[in-house]
């Protein structure tokens, strides 16, 4: 029996849509905007945004898992994309397929994060704009995440084919 | 019971995530060999330099003289001494330049036309990947079309970070070697190696590698001697007043006065955009 519309369920859904979707909006945030902004005129922010990318595109070619055409797309697509999840996290709607969406890339974060941390490779993790080395607390960061992510996502399932007695529509009375 | 632990596992995880975060952002790294962020020291610190500060050119040569002085006497050996010499009459020969509003410029350092519509300056760091990354690539090119071309005056700037373990002795070895004439061989073969003396510290085998044994001595002395510290110590203070927040940074001058600061690797094709629209 539920006791009150802010169950365990739901408040693991709401810890992941606040933490998860400002985290991801803040990295797509930073890749674009960071380290350049230059704001004098519309050539120079196009400069800034562009500089940007091909910084992270630097950051995801150390990785030395993708061809120049991958690293092209993740750098160009990835910053926007996060934002956009991130937007759609918070606002909730359709909550399964970006959640889905969020945990896919969270796992192939912490995929190629721990390969490189395996392997020694002396990188930065191009995780958000600014520089910073991946170590094993990167790794520990983005599992943590995609723990969230995970139990984020099957909670969301799970509210959709069970939903909470409160929030379930109420049955038509006979009349 | 299982919902009181899937709740505190889902709670835990969110601190972990938000403390992460905010710990990965404020503090830098400290791991040697990769990062390139100035950390947050006091040496670090953004510094303004005041103008009285900032030494001319000929005080800068009375500084490195006034250096170079005790080290001799120090010494006292005749090998020592010499150095000390051949350093301050290769000091009085490239002593520091302004060029296009642009001052305490080593010309030993620095790559074409004084009249260049564009002056660029590059702070990098010998131990920082991205520094390598755009020395290799983007700075060839800026070399090959803008700078032969004199359309761009290049000036490299040392910011050797202290979290670099070999970056400072990079440094001294590049400043010596500019010093002869061999600065862009000596710089190329630094990055190019970079992984190999990073992970040994044998930059001194590194710049030997593509020095002629006499040219190597040559260099050697000007290290040993120190004399030439003051200028790299110079650049690192003209970078901590830029504020340079991390390596590679490039400032872009033009000749009406205006800068623009990039920051992080940038490819040639999008540094392009900017130079063309610049280069007048």
């Amino acid at each position: 029996m539920q006791s009150a519309p802010f169950n365990l369920r739901r408040l693991v859904i709401w810890l992941g849509r606040i933490a998860l979707g400002g985290i991801f909006i803040y990295a797509g945030y930073s890749k674009i905007f960071a380290p350049n902004l230059m704001l004098q005129s519309y050539f120079t922010l196009k400069f800034s945004i562009l500089a940007n990318f091909s910084n992270f595109g630097n950051q995801v070619r150390s990785y030395q898992l993708l061809p120049e055409a991958g690293v092209y797309f993740v750098a160009h697509f990835l910053p926007p994309a996060e934002i956009l999840l991130g937007l759609l996290l918070l606002v909730g709607w359709r909550l399964r397929v970006w959640a889905s969406i969020v945990t896919l890339i969270l796992l192939g974060f912490i995929t190629v994060v721990t390969r490189a941390y395996l392997l020694g490779l002396q990188i930065d993790c191009g995780c958000f704009g600014k520089p910073e080395p991946l170590t094993g607390f990167t790794v520990l960061r983005d599992g943590a995440l995609f723990l969230l992510a995970v139990l984020m996502t099957i909670f969301a399932f799970q509210e959709a084919r069970n939903p909470h007695p409160w929030s379930a529509p109420t049955p038509e009375q006979p009349s | 019971m299982s919902r009181r632990f899937i709740l505190a596992a889902a709670v835990t995880l969110a601190l972990i995530s938000l403390v992460t975060l905010t710990r990965g952002h404020l503090v830098s790294a400290s791991r040697e060999g990769t990062a390139s962020t100035v950390p947050n020291s006091s040496e670090s610190s953004r510094v303004s330099i005041p103008e009285a500060s900032i030494t001319t050119s000929a005080s800068l040569s009375e500084t490195v003289s006034t250096l170079a002085a005790p080290t001799t006497q120090k010494s006292g050996a005749k090998k020592s001494s010499t150095a000390a010499s051949s350093a301050k009459a290769a000091l009085a020969a490239q002593a520091p330049i302004t060029v296009n509003g642009v001052a305490n410029i080593d010309p030993t350092k620095a790559f074409g036309s004084k009249n260049a519509s564009v002056t660029m300056e590059i702070f990098s760091d010998f131990q920082c990947p991205a520094c390598k990354q755009l020395f290799t690539t983007t700075t060839q090119r800026v070399i090959d079309n803008y700078v032969n071309n004199n359309k761009v005056y290049l000036i490299h700037r040392d910011f050797p970070l202290p979290m670099h373990a070999y970056s400072r002795v990079a440094a001294s070895y590049s400043r010596a070697a500019a010093h002869i004439g061999k600065c862009e061989s000596v710089e190329l073969a630094l990055f190019q190696n970079q992984e190999k003396w990073e992970m040994t510290g044998d930059v001194k085998g590194t710049v030997a590698a593509v020095l002629t044994p006499a040219e190597m001595k040559k260099v050697q002395e000007l290290v040993d001697g120190k004399t030439l510290e003051p200028l790299v110590e110079k650049d690192k203070q003209l970078g901590q007043a830029v504020p340079v927040n991390q390596t590679p940074t490039m400032i872009i001058h033009t000749r009406d006065g205006q800068s623009y600061p990039v920051v992080g690797f940038v490819s040639y094709d999008v540094l392009k955009t900017l130079l063309d629209q610049l280069v007048k």
